[in-house]
């Protein structure tokens, strides 16, 4: 066992963190919150310059062939910079579904134009049902005439407004699982987009499919075959999720730390209070769980290995100590972090956010209870 | 990073684990379970002996001190192994006396001490806690006076739970009264035969028995002084960082059971873990079970590279000892109106163990420093958060 990164990791974790400390202040992230698109391609471009994109893509289709642990590593400094843009759009959600269940050619046309950041994906998976499963999948895709047609609306589809390929989770069957995946081209006649107004400060998509007309070709993977990979999607964007609030946790933990340690109370700096010292102390537990918790489930999925217990067991853990951990950096910095142009906020409103997305703690539990033979 | 164990120490625990399945007995559980898994009992000492024979005692301790020269990685996936079969588990002379006297005992005193130990022939009980003195360990009063051949010791000390089945007492004691705080005081080991102690029993809410001490012109030999004379604060902080280990598969083996009486159990027609809260419940202690399981070997992880564990023990202690009462009380909530049955009783389910870890589990956040004591060290050494 070894409970540190090596070498190699340390690197890409210090220059990721060098590179965005420059370029990602949060008064960039606060513009980008208003902004319609919500990131600059100035900025877009950087990251593509520097591999990001590419990271977890074998080099024969453009990639940098490294593994989700980097990838983790990476995801890890964005949460702690609130990094705006489709960023885990297009390489979680997207690129890793492609990988996945695309052919050689598609694997090969899509993913190298999006190693080079000439191509924003995203996945629509989730409708009014609002859940996870496979039944919530109702959108249907109507084969004729060798192509396939594609009708019903798709909800909380991120950065939908800016991709230009959107990956869609279709119905093609009345069985449970019959579901398939199809890429999709955002600008495609029938394809509504209008962008939701959440709290979160990310960019939530509503995708309106009116009788959208597919090519055969674009069906990625078998027909009625789509469950399997979706649900390694789901878990690998939730353990995603989880490094990014990984990284959100060091540094709402860190406003926290710092504001103790000159905030002066009843003549004594209010970091030497017992009270204010356990919240501390637990915040600091919360983050180093959250972080081996992650490390866990994406160094699984790196080394190939079975990976769906301990990603559901980190989703679920980090998902609560997150929030939590974020709630006592709020009651450690009183009413200070209470003000809008404190950056607390901005934490505070991504951690709801990350613990609804991909499966929420009672979801993950129930995954695990399943692992449990419950 | 890395979270699998090397193929040589699977192989090692796969031996341990068949000797903990083939070696162990229902009269060594009943005894561990009455002493409170402290070792020291007749059943204990008799297994412990055949066990420390293979060198699995202490495997990380180097050979010539009667150890395999493992990781402490391997140490500490021993003692998961042994916390969830429900051997003795509390060794304080493996665990916390011997690892101070490698590090700052005399040639003569790792000679004289090491091996016995690690071959599980002598134990060690805690001297520390005295009535003025708990979490405040510098208040001792107990006080020892060198008599020129040897040091007597004249006091008292309270909640010393081997006493009545140990062969030694690692004591704290004041050397010099007149010293600063935190200076004035040594450790030493007593024989807790020696005249002028006298051991009274203490009988936990818990069921077992911890102990008052008293001293009275107690002779303890010079050499019996371990390191330096007024170090003693130092080298009981030291050992605490190894005794806030915790391997919390004891607990973990109670889910288990609990997750088996849940699926096996039918209740209003339906199995027990149909129900989505039973179903919740214990997959969040699964969960949990596994965060502690990171911060446990993350201390083997610094100590296989050279270091003392520092806050991280206190993380660890605060972090298993809190998780050990919600995994309690969990139990009770499942196994419902029969989780308060005794395991005396006709209709107890799963022999009264929800009941017994329910009441047991009021201590872990108490012993070895309560979560407050521990929540004040990782602030202060984790965070560095301002002393005034």
């Amino acid at each position: 066992m070894n409970y540190e990164m090596n070498e190699e990791q340390r690197i890409i974790k210090e220059s990721a963190n060098r590179f965005l400390a420059e370029v990602c202040s949060t008064e960039f992230v606060r513009e980008m919150s208003e902004d319609e698109k919500g990131f600059t391609p100035e900025f877009w471009n950087k990251m593509a310059e520097l591999g990001w994109m590419g990271l977890p893509f074998p080099e024969e289709l453009g990639g940098a062939g490294m593994s989700f642990f980097d990838l983790a590593i990476i995801l890890t400094e964005m949460g702690y910079f609130c990094v705006p843009g489709p960023f885990f759009s297009t390489v979680v959600l997207g690129g890793l579904t492609v990988l996945e269940a695309g052919n050689d050619e598609q694997k090969t046309r899509i993913l190298s134009e999006l190693a080079v950041g000439n191509r924003i994906l995203t996945l629509a998976w989730l409708e009014e049902g609002g859940t996870w499963s496979p039944e919530g999948i109702q959108l249907r895709a109507e084969s004729k005439d060798g192509r396939f047609a594609l009708s019903g609306t798709k909800l909380f589809v991120p950065d939908a407004h800016v991709a230009d390929t959107i990956i869609v989770a279709a119905r093609t069957g009345d069985a449970p699982r019959e579901i398939s995946l199809f890429e999709v081209d955002a600008k495609a006649p029938g394809v509504g987009i209008t962008l939701l107004d959440s709290f979160g400060g990310d960019k939530l998509c509503e995708v309106v499919f009116d009788n959208v007309e597919v090519p055969t070709e674009n069906l990625l993977g078998e027909a009625g075959g789509a469950w399997p990979v979706l649900n390694n999607t789901l878990l690998k964007a939730a353990v995603g999720k989880a490094a990014q609030m990984d990284g959100a946790s060091q540094r709402a933990l860190k406003f926290a730390v710092d504001y103790v340690k000159e905030r002066v109370q009843f003549g004594k700096l209010i970091g030497t209070f017992q009270a204010v010292q356990f919240h501390c102390a637990d915040m600091l537990t919360y983050a180093d769980t959250i972080h081996f918790m992650t490390s866990h489930a994406a160094w699984k999925i790196a080394e190939g290995l079975p990976f769906e217990e301990e990603a559901s067991m980190c989703k679920a853990w980090v998902s609560e100590a997150h929030r939590k951990l974020v709630g006592l950096s709020h009651q450690v910095l009183g009413g200070v972090a209470f003000m809008e142009e404190h950056d607390l906020q901005l934490y505070f409103r991504r951690a709801k956010a990350a613990e609804l997305a991909f499966g929420d703690a009672s979801f993950h539990r129930e995954r695990v209870a399943q692992a449990m033979g419950l | 990073m890395n979270f699998s164990f090397s193929a040589e120490e699977q192989e090692l625990l796969e031996e341990v684990r068949s000797f903990l399945k083939t070696e162990t007995s229902e009269a060594l559980f009943t005894e561990c379970e009455e002493l409170g898994h402290i070792y020291g009992g007749k059943e204990g000492r008799k297994f412990i002996k055949k066990f420390a024979s293979h060198g699995w005692l202490t495997p990380n301790w180097p050979p010539e001190y009667g150890g395999l020269g493992t990781s402490a990685t391997l140490a500490f996936a021993v003692r998961e192994e042994m916390a969830y079969v429900g051997t003795p588990l509390v060794f304080v002379a493996a665990h916390m006396a011997g690892p101070t006297i490698m590090h700052f005992g005399s040639q003569e005193m790792k000679d004289k001490w090491l091996l016995p130990i690690a071959r599980g022939e002598i134990e060690f009980c805690l001297g520390y806690t005295e009535p003025q003195a708990g979490s405040d360990l510098a208040a001792l009063n107990i006080r020892a006076v060198d008599k020129g051949d040897c040091f007597l010791l004249n006091g008292q000390k309270t909640f010393n739970t081997h006493a009545h089945v140990a062969d030694y007492h690692w004591l704290g004691t004041i050397t010099d009264p007149d010293a600063k705080k935190y200076r004035g005081m040594s450790l030493m080991i007593v024989d807790l035969k020696s005249p002028g102690i006298d051991i009274r029993p203490m009988v936990t809410m818990a069921g077992w028995q911890t102990n008052e001490v008293f001293y009275d012109d107690v002779a303890v030999p010079k050499e019996n002084l371990v390191g330096d004379l007024n170090a003693g604060f130092f080298y009981v902080m030291h050992a605490l960082d190894y005794e806030r280990m915790f391997p919390l598969a004891t607990y973990g083996s109670l889910v288990d059971e609990v997750a088996e009486y849940a699926r096996t159990t039918t209740v209003d027609g339906e199995p027990l873990a149909k129900n989505p809260m039973v179903r919740q419940k214990l997959a969040q202690m699964k969960i949990e079970l596994a965060a502690n399981r990171h911060l446990y070997y993350r201390l083997a992880h610094i100590l296989d590279h050279g270091q003392v564990p520092n806050y991280q023990a206190s993380m660890q202690k605060l972090f298993a000892t809190e998780v050990a009462q919600r995994i309690a009380n969990t139990g009770m909530e499942v196994l419902g109106m029969f989780s308060q049955l005794t395991k005396d009783s006709k209709w107890a389910a799963l022999a009264g163990k929800t009941e017994r870890f329910y009441r047991t589990s009021v201590v872990e956040t108490i012993y070895a420093g309560t979560s407050e004591v521990q929540r004040s060290i990782i602030a202060l050494r984790g965070l560095e958060l301002p002393r005034k």
